[in-house]
């Protein structure tokens, strides 16, 4: 068996490929599943609206399965495309951008099946008001894929861009570090964004009225939820295209992984943590619609520190690129 | 694909120092100000009870931003920081659409735009509270809960400035990057349209929207 450098690289894509695919399928179901079954026991009280019920579900499984789509659209294009390199780098680069596309898919695809979850049920009990609620409902799962969308930008940057001049050590690690870190910190976020908007989408079923405090307060909500998503995403984009010296040495290789692992794990818990804020502040605005500003600004205040933690997880990883 | 990290500059050497700036950057700011202007101009040329299209646009941005400002802020500070907070989205929308027309690139696409900005509302925010409470309260706060938190909570105040900016940058630069490459995979044909539609004109609206609001609100959690 020859060992050359065209073999790892399609190796590579192939494992990234199937590591694409593989996450990328798991939020999305998982948000559909849960829409479904909460389509079917709105059905089961409310039998005359099935069509409009169906409708929304089918919609918003749709926008749910976008996140997964994405992924399959990097799996493809990693077996398909005709990707190749002329030096060894590529194969970590085509495996990031697997991991990327994969991971940042698990959280937007649960995330965006919340709030469509939430405008079935809601449309049962308010039928009246099924347009603003499906129109609510579109906006917060389409915003609760932007997670997802960081990691299809940074895998279309791993696959795209060549970095073929840089030298290998350490730059394979800062490849792999960058779909990681954007991949792994896209989980939270994601999931928190779909919490936000599902209380938005019961908040406007309750009050049609209040459609405007809530658009805004949820706007503002999934913007800070994801906060660590985009912290990720910068880390990434600083292991791109930095210039790290070449080294002979394992060590900074190792740093550079650290910080894409840094960020990327510390990003998950904020993420959820902030959409829960989030998620009651907006059930609250729907209640009472004339102390949004209040909860706006308590909401913020909460997600600020419950950050903190995605902070400290940002500051260790720019150490780590920073010394490297 | 070379176009992906392609950027046009202007290099100046003044007094030792090498500058570059951002040739396509500052040409496009420009013509958004300009564009601006003139749609200002416009829109208070021949106002009336009957008026024309530009000053139905101008009222409808007037009074919906009026109104969010007033509920974030007392009416009196409103009137102080309503000029900002409005043309701050006008501006902003306007960058992130701008890229769906040929030839057109957006600002907001660039780093230094987003970070400006950014910076502008955090300074600006500070400013408001350092105005309102006074100087002694306003440092009180980076001391609590406890004194040895200040490190942590100065950092918290800073990493509002990257996510706000990299929100923006993020958004506008990954939505411009997907367009690029996907026009590329499938020669141009009938999927880009929509991706511009969504990313150019969804996308765009609602993160300067965001932007915006997040401005807003952190100069209002500065002063109450």
């Amino acid at each position: 068996m020859a060992f050359d450098h065209v073999t790892w690289i399609k190796a590579a894509s192939y494992l990234g490929s199937g590591l694409a695919v593989g996450f990328g399928a798991i939020g999305a179901a998982l948000g559909e599943g849960y829409t479904a079954g909460k389509a079917n026991q709105v059905l089961a009280y409310r039998p005359r609206m099935s069509g409009d019920i169906l409708k929304t579900m089918l919609v918003g499984q749709a926008v749910a399965e976008s996140a997964a789509i994405f992924a399959l659209v990097i799996s493809m294009l990693l077996v398909f495309g005709g990707l190749g390199g002329p030096t060894p780098l590529s194969a970590w680069a085509y495996l990031g951008a697997g991991l990327a596309a994969g991971l940042s898919a698990v959280g937007s695809g649960v995330g965006s099946g919340f709030p469509a979850a939430a405008a079935c049920e809601g449309i049962g009990r308010q039928p009246k008001a099924s347009g603003q609620v499906t129109l609510i409902m579109l906006i917060g799962s389409a915003i609760t894929q932007t997670p997802c969308i960081f990691g299809l930008v940074i895998a279309f940057l791993l696959m795209f861009v060549d970095f073929s001049a840089k030298p290998y050590y350490p730059y394979w690690a800062a490849l792999l570090g960058a779909g990681l870190s954007t991949g792994l910190a896209a989980i939270g976020p994601g999931a928190g964004g779909g919490l936000v908007g599902a209380s938005a989408c019961k908040s406007v079923a309750r009050h049609p009225e209040a459609q405007r405090p809530v658009t805004t307060a949820m706007l503002v909500g999934i913007g800070t939820t994801q906060s660590t998503a985009i912290y990720g995403f910068l880390i990434s984009l600083i292991l791109l295209f930095k210039s790290f010296p070449a080294s002979t040495s394992y060590v900074p290789s190792f740093a550079l992984l650290g910080a894409g692992f840094a960020m990327g794990f510390g990003g998950i818990g904020p993420g959820i943590g902030e959409g829960i804020t989030g998620g009651y502040a907006l059930d609250q605005v729907g209640r009472i619609p004339e102390k949004a500003t209040l909860l706006t600004r308590t909401m913020l205040v909460g997600q600020a520190v419950s950050e903190s933690t995605g902070i400290y997880s940002l500051v260790v990883a720019l150490l780590l690129v920073l010394n490297a | 694909m070379e176009e992906l990290t392609k950027v046009w500059t202007w290099s100046l050497d003044v007094a030792g120092f090498h500058l570059v700036f951002n040739a396509t950057t500052i040409v496009m700011t420009l013509t958004i100000m300009g564009l601006l202007i003139a749609f200002g101009w416009f829109a208070t040329r021949q106002t009336g009870l009957v008026p024309n299209p530009f000053q139905v646009v101008a009222e409808l941005f007037v009074e919906t931003f009026w109104n969010l400002t007033k509920d974030a802020l007392d009416e009196d500070m409103a009137k102080t920081y309503f000029p900002l907070i409005c043309s701050l989205f006008m501006f902003l929308l306007l960058c992130n659409w701008i890229g769906i027309f040929p030839y057109m690139e957006e600002p907001t696409k660039d780093l230094n735009t987003t970070l400006g900005l950014g910076l502008m509302g955090f300074f600006i925010a500070h400013y408001a509270g350092i105005k309102t409470k006074g100087f002694a309260a306003y440092a009180k706060e980076y001391f609590q809960p406890v004194f040895f938190m200040m490190p942590l909570n100065v950092i918290g105040e800073l990493a509002k400035v990257i996510s706000i900016s990299f929100r923006l940058y993020g958004n506008i630069m990954g939505g411009s990057i997907i367009i690029l490459v996907v026009s590329h995979l499938v020669y141009g044909l009938l999927i880009p349209p929509f991706l511009y539609a969504f990313f150019g004109l969804f996308v765009g609206t609602v993160q300067a929207f965001v932007f915006t609001m997040l401005t807003l609100v952190y100069i209002s959690v500065q002063v109450k």
